[in-house]
């Protein structure tokens, strides 16, 4: 976080790139999803119109199948997609960066490519039934051998592993070592021998999430990302860029939410209970507010910030922002609530998951005492 | 500005404050006026005069946080950035504009923007009047006018100076604004108050971080309990919030149309009105029972953020404006 003054503009050839894309998007529009198309399986098809057109991974470097762009230009493509009602662009991207800051160059150059055109699906498996908050107190082990592991354990919460191909695996290589300095991270195909996933039905329906069974499964050794030990480090700079409301995309959807919230506040401004005008404008505030929020941390980023702690705070703000936003929307309203399967109310219980997933709010709000404000541990 | 030579305009501002910050509510007349006129010394008012400007609406809003870091008595919202800059915009529509003394603002009664019906005076308020002879308001028209200043009213805020308008003379007619230097003029406000607003609680929480470190109780420091870690978690998230949202909308005055810019300050001023409120609660709990004595500084903070909440404009008129449909 600096206080000197930032450049909150956008790049001189971000309007160029939007109208390019809003050309490419009028010409490729979203295709229908088939009758009893898994919403994943759509997505799939949907993230390789993207990269055909050139749209997936504008922030990553060309030789890695990238466009060698900014973080600011993935935005305003994340941007348009969410003000078109589109599925935003694939929740790869901070995958990516753990590979780019992490991977050896022989692995850059074979993965990320791949991963960028969908050839391959990737998920995440860090968290597991017994590690949630307590990350680094997982207990799945990758054991070493000559020149291979061979791992043990189970993992949670591996969104889409159903429809991967490769899971960024997280395991301990050491027993005695301190937990966040025995952690490795591997890169690990999931028709591997000893994989079994099953998939979990969430509160609103979908099944997103899955459980991923690891029984004696063979890693070869130059399938390890990083040094032995790599592991925390690793998972803490994935999760400061999922945390980060940046790189999330969900920023438009909200925009477009609200503006439905003011159109109906207007239509029945006769007969609206007391309070839920100033509810809503507390809600385009929040949102604005993330916006401008979103907007510092790019311009801080542009100028040389990686993400960081700050990350928490992101989330926080995120966080109250849709979680409020949604509370609001049931008042405005309330029909919502007398039918089965709609959008909002799916919207609505996904909401309620964000002060859970990529660290629960308490999780961020000790990251924010201990690494931001430093105030001492408890002893 | 260069970024060196910001930072050295900066630097002199902050030991200013360090100087002259007031360490409880009785401040003698005369320290009020000297430090008013270390302040003057300084010559921010010119920092806007030249044209184009030196400074930018951002470095501006930026050394108005740091005048709000510690309780201080002198006007530099007032006298040194919001009479001025009406003063330049006046300038740039009319031409040469004379204006006995030294200006502030002038506000309605109960301290938000002059409403309508405001062309004699009578119903407004000379604003943050530190070392000020007059008060300038503009009215729906546009109309620019001058008051000087008539005797102090109270608020709860000691250390903002607050005066009637003299009702001796009518106001003078400075000039006409259009509506677009109007919104401009309304949002370089919003924003510059609202930045003042963002220091004061970005710098009580600090302070109250720093003492959560040192204070110990149960034999260890308070700060490392989880209690009192997620409150201050909170008000830091509530503090940067309020911060992103004026140093935007400051930078949206540089760079955007004035119609955005005042959209940017409202939602600014609005995050700000909940947000450093909330801030200086956490810092006061965190205190505890020494924030609730005379002599410690945390009620000249809640005064100052309390009332601030009210200036210009208040959440219960920003909200519904912002619920408004976008293109209404």
């Amino acid at each position: 976080m600096t206080d000197d003054t930032l450049d909150f503009g956008d790049p001189a050839d971000l309007e160029q790139l939007r109208r390019e894309f809003r050309a490419w998007l009028a010409a490729n529009p979203l295709p229908e999803r088939l009758p009893d198309e898994p919403a994943a399986v759509f997505l799939h098809r949907w993230h390789r119109q993207l990269h055909a057109g050139g749209w997936v991974g504008l922030d990553v470097p060309v030789r890695y199948g990238g466009r060698g762009l900014t973080a600011l230009h993935q935005v305003a493509v994340s941007d348009e997609l969410g003000a078109c009602r589109a599925p935003g662009v694939p929740r790869i991207g901070y995958l990516a960066h753990a590979l780019l800051e992490f991977g050896s160059e022989e692995q850059r150059l074979r993965l990320l490519p791949r991963m960028l055109s969908g050839d391959d699906v990737w998920c995440q498996g860090f968290s597991e039934p017994g590690a949630g908050s307590d990350l680094a107190g997982m207990s799945t082990y990758a054991e070493r051998h000559d020149g291979h592991y061979t791992v043990r354990g189970q993992k949670l919460w591996t969104s889409y592993a159903q429809y991967s191909d490769y899971c960024l695996l997280l395991a301990r290589t050491d027993r005695s070592a301190p937990a966040h300095s025995s952690l490795s991270a591997f890169v690990l195909p999931l028709d591997r021998e000893g994989v079994t996933v099953r998939p979990l039905r969430a509160a609103n329906g979908d099944d997103e999430f899955c459980e991923l069974f690891l029984d004696d499964v063979r890693i070869e050794e130059d399938e390890r990302i990083g040094a032995e030990g790599d592991g925390w480090p690793l998972a803490m700079t994935t999760v400061n860029y999922e945390r980060n409301a940046l790189d999330t995309g969900h920023l438009s959807k909200y925009g477009l939410l609200l503006e439905r919230l003011r159109q109906v506040l207007q239509d029945r401004r006769d007969d609206l209970p007391d309070g839920l005008a100033s509810a809503v404008g507390r809600c385009v505030a929040d949102y604005q507010v993330l916006v401008a929020h979103a907007r510092r941390r790019t311009a801080e980023r542009l100028a040389g910030q990686g993400a960081g702690p700050e990350s928490s705070v992101d989330k926080l703000l995120m966080t109250r922002t849709e979680q409020r936003l949604y509370e609001t929307a049931l008042k405005v309203l309330p029909e919502e609530l007398f039918r089965e399967g709609g959008e909002v109310f799916g919207e609505y219980l996904y909401s309620r998951a964000a002060s859970v997933y990529g660290g629960t709010s308490q999780i961020q709000r000790n990251i924010i005492a201990k690494r931001l404000l430093r105030l001492p541990s408890a002893g | 500005m260069e970024t060196e030579e910001f930072r050295l305009v900066r630097e002199a501002l902050r030991a200013f404050a360090e100087r002259y910050r007031c360490a409880s509510a009785e401040v003698k007349p005369a320290d009020r006026a000297a430090a008013q006129q270390a302040l003057d010394a300084l010559g921010l008012a010119e920092l806007r005069a030249s044209t184009p400007p030196s400074a930018t609406a951002q470095e501006c809003a930026l050394l108005a946080e740091e005048h709000g870091r510690y309780p201080l008595a002198t006007s530099f919202l007032g006298t040194g950035l919001l009479a001025p800059e009406l003063l330049r915009l006046l300038e740039a529509e009319d031409g040469p504009v004379t204006c006995d003394g030294v200006p502030t603002v002038a506000l309605a009664r109960d301290l938000r923007l002059p409403g309508r019906g405001t062309t004699d005076g009578a119903d407004l308020v000379g604003w943050d009047c530190q070392g000020a002879d007059g008060a300038l308001w503009v009215a729906d028209d546009g109309t620019v006018r001058w008051s000087g200043l008539g005797t102090p009213t109270p608020t709860t805020d000691p250390l903002r100076t607050v005066r009637a308008l003299r009702s001796d003379a009518p106001p003078a007619v400075l000039g006409r604004l259009d509506a677009e230097r109007r919104q401009y003029w309304q949002a370089w406000a919003l924003v510059m108050v609202t930045s003042e607003l963002v220091g004061g609680a970005r710098s009580f929480l600090a302070q109250s971080t720093d003492y959560a470190r040192e204070r110990t109780q149960y034999g260890r420091p308070i700060g490392s309990f989880q209690a009192v870690q997620h409150l201050l978690a909170d008000a830091t998230v509530a503090v940067e919030a309020c911060t992103s949202a004026v140093r935007y909308a400051a930078w949206c005055l540089d760079h955007a149309p004035p119609e955005a810019a005042l959209a940017a300050a409202r939602v600014a001023k609005a995050e700000a009105n909940e947000s450093a409120v909330e801030a200086v609660y956490t810092g006061m709990q965190v205190f505890g029972g020494i924030a609730q004595t005379w002599e410690h500084t945390a009620h000249l903070y809640l005064r100052r953020v309390l009332l601030g909440a009210t200036v210009l404009a208040r959440s219960a008129d920003l909200l519904p404006v912002l619920a408004a449909p976008a293109q209404a």
